[in-house]
């Protein structure tokens, strides 16, 4: 067993929910979702992102607008469907119950 | 002075050096054979060159016109090679799949000369063929004992046929990576031979 291993797993889990979180905060390019994730630590490459940002969007999560930039070709500009709204609030449930359980166990 | 090579990527023109043109080819290439199972890999595809053009154009300026085999150095451990990605992926999946190998005694069929046997019993204890023949040479010699237990072992021990079988008989974990790297290894010796 390999502690690193199991942290991966952690974080591996989570990774579509703070997806899901950073876009609903405010509408992004994948620059800036890839910036996020880095800070909190989530992420550590940045390769791992795009499969599962194509795939949240074929599943109607999200959707993307072409935004136009000085600096060269048009970006993807992403946010939150409706759906996926719904989706990430019954995340958001979830993980507060992880939580909450989480506490109860610790709890000597 | 170098050649230069003038590449489209993710909609911007770069002039790039050939050593890093061919590291930038071969990371791409290794990325769309990772991503080949996906549905929408070509889209995957055209993100992840979209963010490669943005993280190189970060990197040229007026006083550096080309793209550089260290800049292509950078952007591989930025994205991550596929091996980075798959165990971000699966969150490390692969290496858990090493407590459950075996290390177990085959005959090898590669470096054989007579059965195997010695040179698999070698493998399997990770120490050089012929101490082991040298040791079966030396139990022969009074009574032909070692030439008896020789031949019991042939019959009794399997031949490591398949990679899969190669690596146990080394101990090593069996994995999707250990495999690559034999049938590559595999693949260069055949190679070098070819050659001569």
């Amino acid at each position: 067993m390999n502690v690193e291993n199991t942290k991966a797993q952690m974080r591996k889990g989570i990774l579509e929910y703070c997806i899901l979180s950073v876009i609903s905060g405010n509408s992004c390019y994948a620059s800036d979702i890839i910036n996020r994730l880095k800070e909190a630590r989530v992420i550590v490459v940045e390769g791992t992102l795009y499969p599962l940002l194509t795939r949240q969007k074929n599943a109607g999560l999200l959707s993307y607008r072409w935004e136009e930039s000085q600096q060269g070709p048009p970006r993807k500009y992403y946010e939150l469907t409706d759906q996926g709204r719904e989706y990430l609030a019954d995340l958001d449930k979830s993980w507060d119950e992880l939580v909450e359980s989480i506490k109860l166990i610790r709890k000597k | 002075m170098k050649i230069t090579v003038s590449i489209n990527i993710g909609g911007i023109a770069f002039y790039i050096d050939e050593d890093a043109y061919s590291e930038l080819k071969r990371y791409l290439r290794s990325l769309e054979f990772h991503f080949a199972k996906e549905e929408s890999s070509a889209e995957i595809m055209a993100d992840i060159e979209t963010r490669i053009a943005e993280l190189l154009k970060a990197r040229i300026g007026d006083y550096k016109q080309v793209v550089t085999i260290s800049d292509v150095h950078e952007v591989i451990s930025i994205l991550g090679t596929p091996e980075d990605i798959s165990d971000e992926q699966n969150g490390g999946g692969y290496e858990r799949m090493a407590s459950t190998s075996y290390h177990r005694i085959y005959r090898d069929p590669d470096e054989r000369i007579i059965g195997g046997v010695c040179s698999g019993m070698a493998a399997y204890w990770r120490i050089d063929p012929w101490i082991v023949r040298v040791i079966f040479i030396v139990l022969s010699l009074p009574g032909g004992l070692g030439i008896l237990i020789y031949v019991i072992l042939w019959i009794v021990l399997p031949e490591a046929r398949t990679t899969a079988q190669k690596i146990e008989m080394k101990g090593d974990p069996v994995n999707i990576h250990n495999i690559k790297d034999s049938v590559k290894e595999e693949f260069e010796n055949v190679k070098k031979n070819m050659k001569i």
